[in-house]
């Protein structure tokens, strides 16, 4: 529940949070687990049975502890918000989730930081997600409108024998600022996994984003995906890499970025290693305009090529 | 009235589209049948406005105002559209937000279910996404819906049976029947007899320029005598001209 002191706080961060698609009275729910933090203070949070929450305030930032006990399926989604409201400063958030065997979850997670003019959050979640469990993570951007800010977020997951990951990563509603995206996912036998990413940049915006799927069990798989949009004279560098390192283990990584303007900088590098002969991994990237057939299918319908743009990237980020 | 005069077309050296001429009237089909390579789609495109076909001598003529230098978003909002042989796919947009390109087009429920039903598709398809979860059949039937919804002057309908069943032809004649009353020039471009005499007016392209003309079911007779065989694509026997000429 909402801490009474730091309600003027969450009024703030929770108007920020419903303009990037959160619904606020979730966080209001006794029946959902939900953890808000602005700055380095939890102003608020819930649990429902078969879910531990602990969190202890750090100098810059907040650490949390999220334990969900064997055989739990959550039916809510857990929501978590990080927010930072001033424009200047540093957020340090440690997160270390962990998922017992035979659970469930899904995790709805948004950081808003709509004031940053310079700004920095860092962001390490480590997750290990239990035999025969499946979580699904959507964490959503929202910077402010001047790009000031930089985030650098770090996800490390070990997904145990029979499990299932699957984390999103969105950030397509505002400016980027700079950001630095890593994913790690290390996948147990039969374990499976897709992680993507999806960014819109507008003028300076910088981003480096490196996925790495290390197929280490028998019969693993894996997706690492990435989808940029890039504008004006933003530039971005994207690495996915597999690692097929057990037998029947299957990986796919893809990367398009699609781009807008003459002083648009982009690059993608794939990067497959096989170290079992039966491991099988494939690759697929792409740079380039917009797809022109797309475009002219909107356009003979009437829309403008700014209109039909729009439209299709809307779509490809979603 | 949409008038296509002189038009000539070349690409690596071979002419595509060789000085065809021909006229087009509102409230009326007219079917465009040809073998495959003879012209037809490049046809289409040189009417849209494409910029891969922009390229061309003559002129086209709509409304009489010429029309070779417009854009395709400028000749689309002058009431031209194009519905796709093969439809391209959109990731992550759904069928509402196709048809009602995005929100700009302001149409009610029933405008939308009802224009589904006419191309055999349901309500519930609204919310399923343009892309591959789509069949190439179902795909065609969301174009042909989009090209009802915005009411265009003038439809150019690249092969509208290729990617659907036979047992949908009664679908086609359907969605010509609602354009044509509403009072659209409709071109059909297609190798389909059964679609050429559900038009008005039939024209036989060959070697980028028109064969034949008249009724529908003439120039069917036309093709299947001279064309369904053809050793000799795009180098017709005899010159243009009405088939009673």
């Amino acid at each position: 529940m909402i801490n009474s002191n730091f309600e003027r706080e969450f009024t703030a961060i929770a108007k920020e949070y419903e303009r990037s698609g959160g619904n606020v009275s979730d966080f209001l729910r006794k029946d959902i687990v939900s953890i808000i933090v602005s700055g380095n203070k939890v102003i608020g949070r819930n649990t429902v049975d078969g879910v531990h929450v602990k969190a202890k305030e750090l100098n810059n930032g907040v650490e949390i502890w999220l334990e969900i006990d064997d055989g739990t399926v959550i039916d809510n989604p857990i929501h978590l918000c990080t927010g930072y409201l001033k424009p200047e400063g540093t957020q340090e958030i440690l997160i270390h989730n962990h998922l017992g065997d035979h659970t469930k979850a899904k995790f709805i997670s948004h950081c808003v930081f709509p004031s940053g003019v310079n700004f920095t959050h860092s962001m390490v979640a480590d997750t290990d997600v239990g035999k025969y469990s499946e979580m699904l993570y959507e964490d959503t951007h929202m910077h402010s409108k001047d790009g000031g800010v930089t985030v650098k977020a770090t996800y490390n997951t070990v997904v145990r024998e029979g499990g299932s990951f699957q984390n999103f990563f969105y950030l397509t509603k505002t400016r980027v600022g700079k950001l630095f995206v890593k994913m790690n996912v290390d996948l147990e036998k039969n374990a499976s996994a897709h992680i993507e990413s999806k960014v819109y940049e507008r003028e300076d915006d910088y981003l480096e984003i490196d996925e790495q799927l290390y197929l280490n069990g028998e019969g693993s798989s894996g997706i690492a995906k990435t989808t940029v949009f890039a504008t004006d004279r933003s530039k971005a560098k994207i690495i996915n890499k597999a690692y097929g390192n057990a037998a029947y283990s299957k990986g796919h990584i893809e990367c398009n970025e699609i781009i807008k303007g003459d002083s648009v900088e982009v690059g993608t590098v794939p990067e497959l290693y096989v170290r079992n002969e039966k491991a099988e991994l494939t690759h697929e990237a792409s740079i380039g305009r917009v797809n022109v057939k797309q475009m002219e299918t909107l356009m003979s319908k009437g829309l403008t090529e700014e209109e039909a743009t729009d439209m299709i990237v809307r779509g490809m980020l979603r | 009235m949409l008038e296509v005069k002189g038009i000539k077309l070349v690409r690596d050296e071979r002419e595509i589209l060789n000085t065809l001429t021909a006229t087009f009237e509102s409230g009326r089909v007219y079917a465009i049948l040809g073998n495959n390579g003879v012209g037809k789609s490049t046809l289409s495109y040189v009417l849209m406005g494409l910029e891969s076909h922009r390229d061309y001598e003559g002129n086209v003529v709509f409304d009489g105002e010429e029309i070779d230098l417009l854009s395709v978003s400028e000749r689309a909002r002058k009431g031209i559209t194009l519905g796709w042989q093969e439809p391209v796919r959109f990731q992550g947009l759904t069928v509402k937000e196709y048809l009602t390109l995005g929100g700009k087009l302001k149409l009610s429920k029933e405008e939308l279910n009802e224009t589904l039903s006419v191309v055999g598709l349901n309500k519930e398809y609204l919310d399923r996404f343009v892309d591959e979860s789509l069949s190439g059949g179902e795909r065609k039937r969301v174009e042909l819906a989009s090209i009802i919804l915005v009411n265009p002057k003038v439809t150019i309908l690249d092969e509208p049976d290729s990617g659907i069943d036979i047992m949908s032809m009664e679908m086609i004649e359907r969605v010509l029947e609602r354009l044509r009353d509403k009072g659209s020039i409709v071109i059909i471009i297609t190798h389909r007899e059964e679609i050429a005499r559900m038009a008005d007016e039939a024209y036989l392209l060959c070697g980028g320029r028109i064969l034949a003309s008249g009724e529908p079911e003439e120039i069917v007779n036309f093709y299947r005598k001279l064309c369904d065989n053809c050793q000799h694509i795009n180098e017709p026997i005899t010159e243009g001209g009405r088939v009673d000429d």
